[in-house]
């Protein structure tokens, strides 16, 4: 009996073991074959054959002001979002945790309403009203309308975090003479600095890699990575290059992963 | 309405339920419960309002709008102003924005009159089902797998964390590269098995390549948003389960399952409105084709963007909000009355 249920607990740790292996193999893969693609060169050239292992692609990256310049025009454009959105989100995610008003339950719904509201949809008049108020080719354009579909979720995240801390804490701070803006300072926001991580993690997500708003607000200059990566594509097109500035555009993401790993494996529980 | 609330959350008061509301989270009083359920003749809808009030001040209070008010600001600004816009130009035929024609609803019943535009409807609904049948039991299946802590746990996750950060229109290009050309790792793999695969050309291999693409680059999202809430489950409750000698199927039932649902919920919703308003992906692949196979309803609005066709271009985002939003509105409609359906059954 024993040795029965011992022998079938062992099949289980195999299969789960052998599992989560495919789930690597399948996740990992393509980003071996990227790493392979970008450090070959994948167009003929002069003294480099085609397919052969090459650092050429890296040093294009380099040389080319498009390319560079596009890496800082995304980190700039995705802090910009990260910290409007959660300097506006955590205002916000306090009233509707804290407070019963008229139209509470609805916030929520509108809120959703804001994230699904497909970015497609919203391109042409956001053009046209960007275009007017100069916010065009420009960083702070792409990093507002990224707010819309990053508030709502920052909204969600950071509410559950604030409705965990005690109520109380918010009283007793008031009766010892605390401000509002002075005790979200001073005490709530080292409470909840997880949920910020966490909030900002997930706006910088969604942030960093968009590609409809970010192409339609840079015409002519300003273009984040993605764009500078959209003019790669053509009829020859140096995938090459288009991997290599790829993995070039995931170091900062793998640098937010390191930094949040702690928070997203310790856990939150949103609101329904 | 009102008066039960504040009576309720008089009756409620914290010295009674124990303070900290995580306690309440994580257990179920049972004095709080008797309360629920003496005061459970109202709406099922209002039960929501019921569990969560205890949590909240109880002051009705329009401060709360100015707190509001920087973010509802900004939404208005990129979100209310561009829909309103839209909203007003779908009604007229625009050759350029200074001379337009009032034209009333003609675009609106050019669009739904035409096939192509419920065929585009159909193939996007398929791909979401598909999408969202994938990923959302793959992702819970992963998340309950991996080990909830130590060190491989955190390192799965941030590798499933992974192609989130690829950007969206190079996730083709590598998934082109990795099955689709034979010299990939994929294609490669694939023909050992005897498999021609031909996603330019055969429908069938276009949609696997979608699929398997979008379950790479989307199931971490929903790892993770799974995971962190199966952390939050105290071990007390795994005991407690243990003791009653629960088979695994009711942990997860009756454990797990309640803990998520939440964040099932927020996963559902991201996954749908992402997948059924594919664009950017399903474009570089093929776009659209082979002959119109993968045309989702986005690429038809891309197409009238690019032709600066601004009048049925509107008329169609327009249709395409109100699509989502009903269909959003009845997922949260759906989950809150399985949710008021199972809260009543555990009070009974």
């Amino acid at each position: 009996m024993m040795r029965a249920s011992s022998k079938s607990n062992g099949l289980k740790t195999a299969a789960v073991t052998l599992f989560l292996f495919m789930v690597v193999c399948f996740t990992m893969l393509p980003f071996f074959q990227m790493v392979v693609l970008s450090f070959t060169s994948t167009l003929p050239r002069d003294g480099i054959a085609q397919g052969q292992f090459s650092t050429i692609n890296f040093r294009n990256i380099l040389a080319s002001p498009l390319l560079s310049g596009s890496i800082v025009n995304s980190i700039v454009y995705v802090t910009l979002n990260v910290v409007i959105t959660i300097l506006v989100a955590l205002p916000a995610a306090y009233a509707i945790s804290r407070y019963r008003f008229a139209g509470d339950r609805h916030v929520f719904l509108l809120l959703i309403a804001f994230r699904i509201t497909p970015p497609v949809v919203l391109t042409l008049p956001v053009f046209i009203l960007f275009a007017k108020v100069g916010l065009v080719n420009s960083p702070l354009g792409i990093a507002l309308v990224h707010c819309v579909f990053n508030i709502p979720i920052a909204i969600w995240i950071l509410e559950s975090f604030i409705s965990a801390v005690p109520k109380e804490l918010d009283e007793t701070a008031f009766l010892d003479g605390y401000s509002l803006p002075r005790y979200f300072v001073k005490q709530l926001l080292p409470l909840i600095a997880s949920g910020v991580g966490v909030t900002a993690f997930f706006c910088f997500m969604f942030s960093w890699v968009e590609v409809v708003f970010a192409r339609i607000l840079t015409v002519t200059g300003g273009k984040p990575i993605t764009m500078a990566i959209n003019t790669l594509y053509g009829f020859r097109t140096d995938i090459g290059l288009v991997m290599a500035m790829t993995l070039v555009s995931l170091i900062p993401g793998l640098a937010v992963i390191y930094f949040i790993r702690n928070h997203i494996a310790k856990g939150f529980v949103v609101r329904s | 309405m009102r008066m039960h609330r504040l009576d309720c959350g008089a009756t409620l008061g914290p010295e009674q339920c124990f303070g900290p509301n995580l306690f309440h989270r994580y257990f179920q009083v049972p004095a709080c419960r008797s309360v629920f359920q003496t005061q459970s003749t109202e709406k099922t809808s209002e039960k929501t309002v019921t569990l969560s009030s205890p949590y909240r001040s109880e002051i009705q209070t329009s401060s709360a709008w100015w707190l509001l008010l920087p973010a509802l600001s900004v939404l208005a600004f990129v979100g209310v102003l561009p829909l309103l816009t839209i909203f007003n130009y779908s009604f007229f035929d625009i050759f350029t924005l200074e001379s337009r024609f009032w034209i009333g609803t003609e675009w609106y019943r050019e669009i739904l009159s035409s096939s192509r535009f419920f065929e585009s409807l159909a193939r996007s609904l398929v791909f979401s089902a598909i999408i969202l049948s994938i990923q959302i039991p793959l992702g819970v299946f992963i998340a309950l797998l991996l080990p909830r802590d130590g060190k491989t746990g955190m390192a799965f996750l941030m590798m499933l964390a992974l192609p989130l950060m690829v950007p969206w229109n190079t996730v083709p290009s590598m998934w082109v590269s990795f099955l689709g050309n034979p010299a990939g790792f994929g294609g490669r793999f694939l023909a050992m098995f005897g498999v021609d695969f031909d996603y330019k050309f055969n429908a069938l291999h276009t949609w696997i390549l979608l699929v398997a693409m979008d379950t790479w680059h989307w199931i971490g999202l929903v790892v993770i948003l799974c995971y962190s809430s199966l952390s939050t489950i105290p071990p007390a409750h795994y005991q407690a389960a243990a003791i009653d000698g629960a088979s695994r199927l009711q942990v997860f039932r009756f454990v797990e399952l309640p803990k998520m649902s939440a964040v099932l919920m927020m996963a559902l919703l991201l996954r749908f409105m992402d997948s059924f308003m594919i664009y950017t992906e399903a474009f570089r692949v093929n776009a659209g084709g082979p002959k119109d196979a993968t045309t989702f309803l986005s690429l038809d609005l891309g197409e009238e963007i690019a032709a600066f066709n601004y009048g049925p271009a509107a008329a169609r985002s327009i249709i395409y909000f109100m699509i989502v939003l009903a269909i959003a509105w009845s997922f949260r409609t759906i989950m809150n009355i399985r949710r008021d359906q199972t809260l009543g059954a555990r009070q009974r």
